[in-house]
């Protein structure tokens, strides 16, 4: 029972701090101290990071939004996730994200980013306009997007727990050698949730702010006969 | 003298569901991605140019339909560990 639920390191006025956030407080100050470093001494590493991100945001954002306005958020989840993914093999080290109140937090700032950008975007008229184009679909819209947080959370929390169990299981019964196959698919399903993640929020938010190819059509030729209404 | 009192009766039934349930819920998501795969490589194959936007959407793809597995093992998981059902009986 302990090895799936976080346990209590201490309690500040009566809120209990579990290991999970202790983690995420290391995993903050690497980071921060990272980007220091990497900002003042090394910045060629940060842009090959950052391009790498790019490109791979870019291959699922639609050409005409661009992905520069999207990038901060999505950026720092990937950067985030690696990290967290990976912080479980350091040896007495729990992985942030093999507690499922991290990645349901984590995906209710998916959910939550991808309305304030498709309201950014349209406008709240318009993003409610396009939220469900035939207007009984919105039943069936809002279901998909909660169901949607919820396996976002829960997939990356099962990946990376059975992971980490499966390691500590083999690694209880035979310390020597055969764990360490087991921890290059810890380290691979890591690196695979984190990219499909980061993809997944992409694609979400892409969904909310891209304008749908026949409401485009549709705009297009209000505003033509709208001009020639003018000329005439 | 062994007695099937109900905490060792949910214990056992507890086991063998979550064995059967972790068997059969992972199943049916290998052969469908397998069938995945195996579309992705054919088509991979015979449109090599077109490989890296096939790799991207079959990760994509691959992710959903893992989750009903992972929806398997988080039940297993919290029957096996966090069983709900023997705090009913513990007095």
């Amino acid at each position: 029972m302990d090895s799936i639920t976080p346990q209590v390191v201490f309690e500040i006025y009566g809120i209990k701090i579990t290991n999970t956030v202790v983690s995420t407080w290391v995993i903050m100050v690497i980071l921060i101290l990272l980007a220091w470093v990497i900002r003042r001494f090394k910045p060629g590493i940060g842009e090959v990071i950052i391009e790498s991100i790019n490109g791979i945001i870019g291959s699922v954002m639609p050409e005409e939004t661009g992905t520069i306005k999207y990038l901060p958020i999505l950026g720092t989840l990937a950067v985030f996730l690696i990290f967290s993914n990976l912080f479980g093999l350091v040896p007495g080290m729990v992985s942030p994200t093999a507690n499922i109140n991290t990645t349901f937090a984590l995906a209710l700032i998916v959910f939550f980013a991808v309305h304030v950008y498709g309201i950014a975007e349209k406008g709240l008229w318009g993003y409610i306009k396009d939220f469900a184009n035939p207007i009984f679909m919105f039943p069936l819209e809002i279901i998909s997007h909660i169901s949607r947080t919820l396996s976002l959370s829960i997939r990356l929390f099962g990946n990376i727990l059975s992971t980490d169990l499966i390691v500590a299981i083999i690694f209880s019964l035979v310390p020597l050698f055969l764990p360490l196959p087991m921890a290059t698919l810890s380290i691979i399903t890591g690196l695979l949730q984190a990219y499909i993640f980061t993809i997944l929020a992409s694609l979400y938010i892409a969904s909310a702010v891209e304008v749908q190819e026949f409401e485009q059509e549709r705009r297009r030729l209000k505003q033509l006969k709208k001009k020639s209404k003018h000329s005439s | 003298m062994w007695q099937l009192d109900a905490p060792t009766l949910i214990t056992v039934l507890t086991i063998i569901v979550s064995v059967a349930g972790i068997v059969l819920g992972s199943i049916a998501p290998s052969i469908v991605e397998g069938i995945a795969t195996k579309t992705a490589l054919e088509a991979m194959a015979r449109q090599p140019e077109a490989a890296g936007d096939i790799r991207t959407t079959l990760l994509i793809a691959m992710a959903l339909l893992e989750s009903g597995s992972i929806y398997v093992l988080l039940i297993v998981l919290i029957l096996v560990f966090a069983n709900p059902l023997l705090e009913l009986f513990v007095f």
